[in-house]
Order: structure tokens, then sequence, then C-alpha cells
């Protein structure tokens, strides 16, 4: 189960972010989220030897909380995407197809010439497609 | 990509082949289209530098978005963190996406260390532009020079990008060459990587 989607800017700006559950404290699942920044700035900067390259756009598994998994994906433009879960066994294969999907809808929304960059995405489609998006993710890793 | 796909007719719709992933512009529809960018701005400003700054600035707008794309669409993308990478993923791959071909050739400037020049024999945006006398060293390649440096900002790589044209003996139009100008923190960073 997905609980929160965030697009964050090469400043560590919010452009997006969409819980999907009304459960818990939306607060906390800002927070987590930008806590996972700092996590993401220290692989970015400091590479681990036996870690991903250095210009490796999927980062995996930022790290676990008490109930929640946290992945992200860092675009050429220092764009990172950083999704929530409390699923327990997500796949890999899975996540990174969500974040390909996912730089689909982000790419399309971008092109708007209407969209300022560095401005909070606005646009309703690309709002429906992320739903979508997550929708189907949690149908396809349950099978 | 411009400039493809005009010549042939087809008689029936239903001939004509699918197509998916790029999209293909006719050069004529691309050069009305930038013929009246540039004489809007014309009537909206005063002086040349300001109408070089507005085409250049439309064309960052595009820079930006097209590096998402290209990105997005190179299916084992890697980061460029080298100028070299970076400028030889502009001199290639955005040319052959936006004009159908690589450029003509990429170069280091001799005089200053931060200074690299793509040159093109005919900017294919020029290609139905002439200037007139009173315009000076007026460049309509400032649009292009405004998406490569939307393409090297994007990607972390602060420049100034600027187009002119390089007079060639034994030919009758001037070569266009866009320069770039790395910002300091570039060339220091570049040093620190090795």
């Amino acid at each position: 189960m997905i609980v929160c989607v965030a697009v964050v800017g090469h400043q560590n700006n919010p452009l997006y972010i969409q819980s999907f559950t009304d459960a818990d404290d939306a607060l906390k699942l800002h927070h987590i989220v930008h806590c996972s920044l700092d996590v993401v700035d220290e692989r970015v900067n400091n590479p681990k030897k036996s870690g991903p390259p250095l210009n490796e756009t999927f980062l995996g598994l930022l790290y676990p909380t008490e109930n929640y998994k946290v992945y992200g994906y860092l675009t050429n433009t220092k764009v990172k995407f950083i999704l929530v879960t409390t699923n327990l066994d997500v796949r890999d294969a899975d996540v990174r197809n969500f974040f390909r999907r996912f730089h689909a809808a982000y790419v399309d929304a971008v092109s708007n010439p209407f969209h300022v960059p560095g401005k909070k995405i606005t646009s309703r489609t690309f709002a429906e497609r992320v739903s979508t998006i997550v929708k189907s993710f949690g149908l396809s890793s349950a099978g | 990509m411009i400039g493809v796909g005009k010549i042939k007719q087809y008689s029936n719709i239903l001939d004509k082949p699918l197509s998916k992933g790029k999209q293909e512009v006719s050069l004529s529809a691309f050069a009305f289209l930038f013929s009246e960018l540039v004489q809007y701005n014309q009537t909206q400003v005063d002086n040349i530098a300001e109408l070089e700054r507005r085409l250049e600035d439309a064309g960052y707008a595009v820079g930006a978005r097209v590096l998402e794309l290209l990105c997005h669409r190179d299916k084992g993308n890697r980061r460029e963190t080298r100028l070299l990478g970076i400028l030889s993923f502009v001199h290639s791959t955005v040319w052959k996406v936006l004009f159908g071909k690589v450029a003509d050739s990429l170069e280091k400037g001799t005089e200053h260390e931060d200074e690299y020049m793509i040159s093109e024999k005919e900017l294919l945006v020029n290609k139905f532009i002439s200037i007139p006398k009173d315009m000076g060293t007026f460049n309509c390649g400032a649009f292009v020079a405004g998406i490569v440096r939307g393409v090297l900002d994007g990607a972390g790589f602060p420049a100034v990008v600027t187009a002119h044209f390089v007079p060639m003996e034994g030919q009758q139009r001037p070569r266009t060459t866009i320069l770039i100008k790395f910002a300091e923190e570039v060339l220091r960073r570049e040093a620190r990587l090795g």
C-alpha cells in the first residue's frame, strides 16, 4: 500500500506531495519525506565503494522506519521522487517499474509551456495519472 | 525533428505509416512560426540586445524541457557529471533530436580554459533569415544558444552561451558558432573530480 509520493526539486523545494490514506497524519508523512532528502543527499555526495555507481537514477531503499519503507529516485536534473509504502514485501522490480511510469508522467507535466520550473505542479492530469499508477502498483505486487 | 517528412504525399490517409515515438515537424511550419516569434519580439523591444535576450529566454524554456524528455527516453540513463560528457550529449543527442543530425563540430577554445564552441555550417533556424545591415551583429541563433543554456543549466553546469557569425573564406554565408563559457564553479568541480 503506497501511502505517499513526493516530487522534490533540485533545491529541495517541494513540487508535488500527495498522500493516499486518510488514516495517517499527513504531517507525519511530510516529515518522513523531508528526512529522506538527507539520505538522498548523502548517497549522492558520498558514494559507498560497494554501492551503486555515482550516476545511477534509482537509489533504492533509503531507510526503513517502524512501519514504512522509503524509496528514492533521482533524475538528471537533480529532481527527486520519493515513495513511502507500508508493504513489507515489495519487489525491487515493482518499484523500478513504478518510478519509470512516474517519471513519464512527470516529464509530460513539465513539458507544459505554462508550467514554471521551480513552482508546484498544479496540473490535474498529472494528479489523475499519479493516482492511476498508485492504484495499479498495489494490484500488481499483490499477485 | 524539423525538416523531415514534408515531401511525400500519400493519396490515401490510410496508407500513411503509423508513427510512434519520434515526431516529425515540417520545416516550413517551423520557419513560419519562428519568423512570427522574431517579429512579435521585435515590436516589443527597443534595442537589439533586448531582442537577443528574449529569444534566448524562449530557447531556455525549450532546453530545460528537452533535457527532461531526453533523459527519460534514454533507457540506460546515467546522470552526466563530467564536462566532456555533457558537451558530447548536447553535441550529438540534443542536436539529433532537434535538427535530425549531429552538430558539425565541437572545439575547445584556445584562449580561455572555460570556453567551448559548437559550430554549424548553416544553422537550421537561420536558413530562411537574412539580417539587415543596420542590425549589426544580431544573430537569430540566439534561440539555439538559449536551448543549449537551458540544457546545461538543468544538468547542473551553469554557463553563458552566445551565438556568433564566423565568416569563412570561399563560402558565401558565414558559419555559425555557439560559444559556451562555463561558470567558475563548474571548472573547480571538474578539477576536483580529476
